[in-house]
């Protein structure tokens, strides 16, 4: 309790240290000076949660020594890195530098966080070389906007354990239908098809993405919300059915617990991201080998839509000295096949470029896989991502307050639909409090 | 008397300086936070802060879940503070009763705990009352103990780990302080251990009972780490689960100016109990 009296002691001083007046910075006026590059050299900070990105900057590093890369590295961003760097730019000390996922960007956005990079002609050059849909999420469709450089994506597929699945004559689903069935047989098996996610919404949000769930939507003069729309609600009631029959578990995710169930085989398939890969590697060592890769369930039969489920980007805050060293770095980082062979090495990162799904290193079979070449469901997934996914300016608020309910919903109480109700009122109630536009 | 306001500027100066700059600054900081209020143009309009007047406190006092949250410390400390204290206090007087055998030993045993980070407490004891990876499995995969019905109580155990030893030591240096002389004289007038216990010790050491108690209740209206930690792998703990956790969630979104109406709320709430709790104390001991 003390700690905590500690803690708020400490942030109220780092909010106290920084004084109030600090929004004098000029919109839109100097555009050609605000991409040049600095004299002299320059020492860049850039803050991430990516596992051994120490070796993959020092390669820039080693290359630059005009341009010098310092890494601060910390919990992932819901985890407490976007909380900092809410802090720092309030305080006006954020780093050059941040590592921020898709649904982070418009939050960032909206506290005026982002240094638009639309003026580095390089920056503006590369947008080609990135998937269709990543360049949407850090321009938000405009014009003259790029407030970050696309790093990884997460196309989800469906991860299975085949052992068990053919020891137990239970076909590999190909759809939500039969996933279902198979959820049946599993449980009759001893165990269980899946976890629920109760607290990552954002795999709930990849579910949604692919069944035509679209969350929010911009028109330029306010936002939407609608998380009860047609896409949404059938995912909802599709897993309220599941956990009501106590045909999947509800371990809470990223927990040693959670990584239990899969070590021990007492779940057996688990929709995610390519990153998902490198997590049930490290959470379930001992099932090497007995894994496969399929692609995601569908909605109809033979469809091909895939969802998505995390991605990040690198972005330059408001603030940074050297915008133009900074947007080349970033563009180093995600672009270069030597970097992104390091980031996929050290972090099984999946680029975001096209070329990207052509390295080298993502055409080999991955052990921990039984052999099978992983990736190449993934990269087919890549292609089946929509690319109208918006996400929300107060994502960390629609999060928590979703969890909160999920986690009532597997506790038993409520249901997914009423979380989603109670969570589309809170955000519109979030949005307003913050002044920013919405439609009732 | 000019010399004297000298030396007394010179001898306050330091204080007074660090004083105001991490103490007042900060809350009056927070307090003018919680009075602006954000006002932008266009979905990602540029936010100017303006003054607000009370608009915050007005969200504040309608939040169910912050009220709920402060109904739930206030259950939390009623049963909590009393079981901490008075396990401080035996341990305290086991200590001072010369009944035990190598006394330093369980002082410092008792402190331990003290010693480790409240985070860290709380992970260890997550894995404690884990239902699958406990070492208590035998228990704890009968009875969920982080389940909505226990979670709370579970957390209370956590806390209450940490403090008893920290108490204990506040309470029993106390007891060190008192004089010889009258425990000779409750021998004389044939006083046994009990009764020297009940009718000397725990009346003199009050003081110090009534300072730990102040110190609990603030704790108790604080309390972040402990469910900050559970709220990862317990479903029944929530975002706003205590107040300084819906502070936390709310400064996150970011929304500082609401959170920071929140801590001004929470800290008037935190003083409000803990003179009240001194008055009512004072007033028994007047008579």
């Amino acid at each position: 309790m003390r700690a905590a009296l500690g803690l708020v002691l400490v942030s109220a001083l780092a909010l106290g240290a920084c004084s109030s007046g600090g929004d004098t910075s000029a919109e839109g006026g100097d555009t050609k000076a605000s991409c040049a590059p600095s004299e002299g050299n320059v020492t860049l900070t850039y803050t991430t949660w990516i596992p051994g990105i120490e070796n993959v900057v020092k390669l820039w590093n080693d290359k630059n020594p005009n341009i010098q890369v310092k890494v601060q590295t910390g919990p992932n961003g819901n985890g407490g890195t976007y909380a900092n760097f809410f802090n720092q730019l309030k305080a006006g000390n954020a780093p050059d530098l941040g590592h921020i996922e898709y649904d982070a960007l418009p939050s960032f956005r909206v506290q005026d966080g982002l240094t638009n990079l639309a003026d580095c002609a390089e920056v503006t050059a590369a947008k080609d070389q990135f998937v269709d849909w990543t360049w949407g999420q850090v321009s938000f469709g405009e014009q003259n906007a790029v407030y970050g450089i696309p790093q990884d994506t997460g196309p989800m597929a469906l991860f299975y354990r085949k052992d068990l699945f053919e020891k137990n004559n239970i076909p590999v689903p190909t759809t939500w239908e039969e996933y279902a069935a198979a959820a049946v047989k599993v449980k009759a098996a001893g165990g269980y098809i899946t976890n629920f996610s109760q607290s990552d919404i954002s795999q709930f949000a990849g579910l949604s993405w692919q069944a035509g769930g679209r969350w929010f939507a911009n028109d330029g003069t306010k936002w939407t919300v609608n998380l009860q729309d047609e896409g949404t609600t059938k995912v909802a009631n599709y897993w309220q059915d599941l956990i009501s029959k106590k045909l999947v578990s509800a371990v809470p995710p990223w927990t040693t617990e959670w990584d239990n169930a899969y070590n021990t085989g007492q779940a057996w398939t688990w929709v995610s991201a390519v990153w998902g890969a490198n997590s049930i590697k490290s959470g379930a060592p001992d099932t090497s080998g007995k894994w496969a890769v399929a692609p995601m369930p569908q909605w109809t039969a033979g469809g091909t839509v895939a969802g998505n489920w995390g991605g990040s980007s690198t972005a330059v805050f408001k603030g940074s000295k050297h915008p133009y060293e900074a947007a080349k770095f970033a563009l180093w980082l995600n672009t270069s096949e030597e970097a992104l062979t390091a980031l996929n090495k050290e972090a099984q990162l999946y680029p975001a470029t096209k070329a990207g799904a052509k390295l080298p290193a993502l055409s080999e079979g991955v052990e921990f896989y039984g052999g099978q070449k992983i990736y190449d469901v993934f990269a087919t997934a890549s292609t089946q991502v929509s690319p109208d996914f918006v996400w929300g300016p107060t994502m960390t608020s629609t999060y928590a307050t979703a969890s909160d309910g999920f986690k009532a919903v597997v506790s038993g109480t409520g249901t997914l639909l009423d979380t989603l109700k109670t969570t589309q009122a809170k955000t519109v109630e979030t949005l307003k409090s913050q002044s920013i536009p919405v439609a009732e | 008397m000019r010399g004297k306001w000298k030396a007394l500027t010179f001898f306050i100066l330091p204080f007074a300086l660090l004083f105001a700059a991490f103490y007042l600054a900060p809350i009056g900081y927070a307090i003018k936070q919680s009075l602006y209020k954000v006002e932008r143009q266009g979905t990602f309009g540029k936010a100017t802060e303006v003054f607000g007047g009370l608009a915050q406190y007005e969200r504040v006092f309608s939040d169910g879940p912050f009220w709920e949250s402060i109904g739930r410390v206030l259950l939390f400390g009623i049963v909590q503070v009393p079981v901490m204290l008075g396990l401080a206090l035996i341990f305290a007087l086991l200590l001072d009763s010369g009944l035990v055998k190598g006394r330093r030993f369980f002082r410092l045993a008792f402190f331990v705990p003290y010693a480790v980070p409240g985070v860290v407490a709380a992970i260890m004891w997550g894995f404690l009352y884990s239902p699958n990876l406990s070492p208590f499995t035998a228990v704890t995969s009968n009875v969920d103990l982080l389940s909505a019905d226990f979670v709370l109580w579970a957390m209370a155990n956590v806390v209450t780990w940490v403090y008893v030893g920290y108490n204990m030591l506040i309470i029993y240096s106390s007891l060190l302080a008192i004089p010889q002389e009258v425990y000779e004289a409750a021998k004389i007038d044939g006083a046994g251990a009990l009764r020297t216990a009940w009718s000397i010790k725990i009346p003199l050491v009050m003081p110090a009972i009534v300072l730990t108690t102040v110190f609990s209740i603030i704790g108790t209206l604080q309390l972040l780490a402990e469910p900050a930690v559970f709220r990862t792998f317990s479903s029944a703990v929530t975002s706003t689960y205590t107040p300084n956790l819906t502070v936390y969630s709310t400064s996150a979104i970011p929304n500082f100016n609401l959170a920071a109406a929140f801590s001004v709320v929470l800290a008037l709430a935190t003083c409000v109990l803990s003179f009240a709790f001194l008055k009512v104390t004072q007033r028994g001991g007047d008579k």
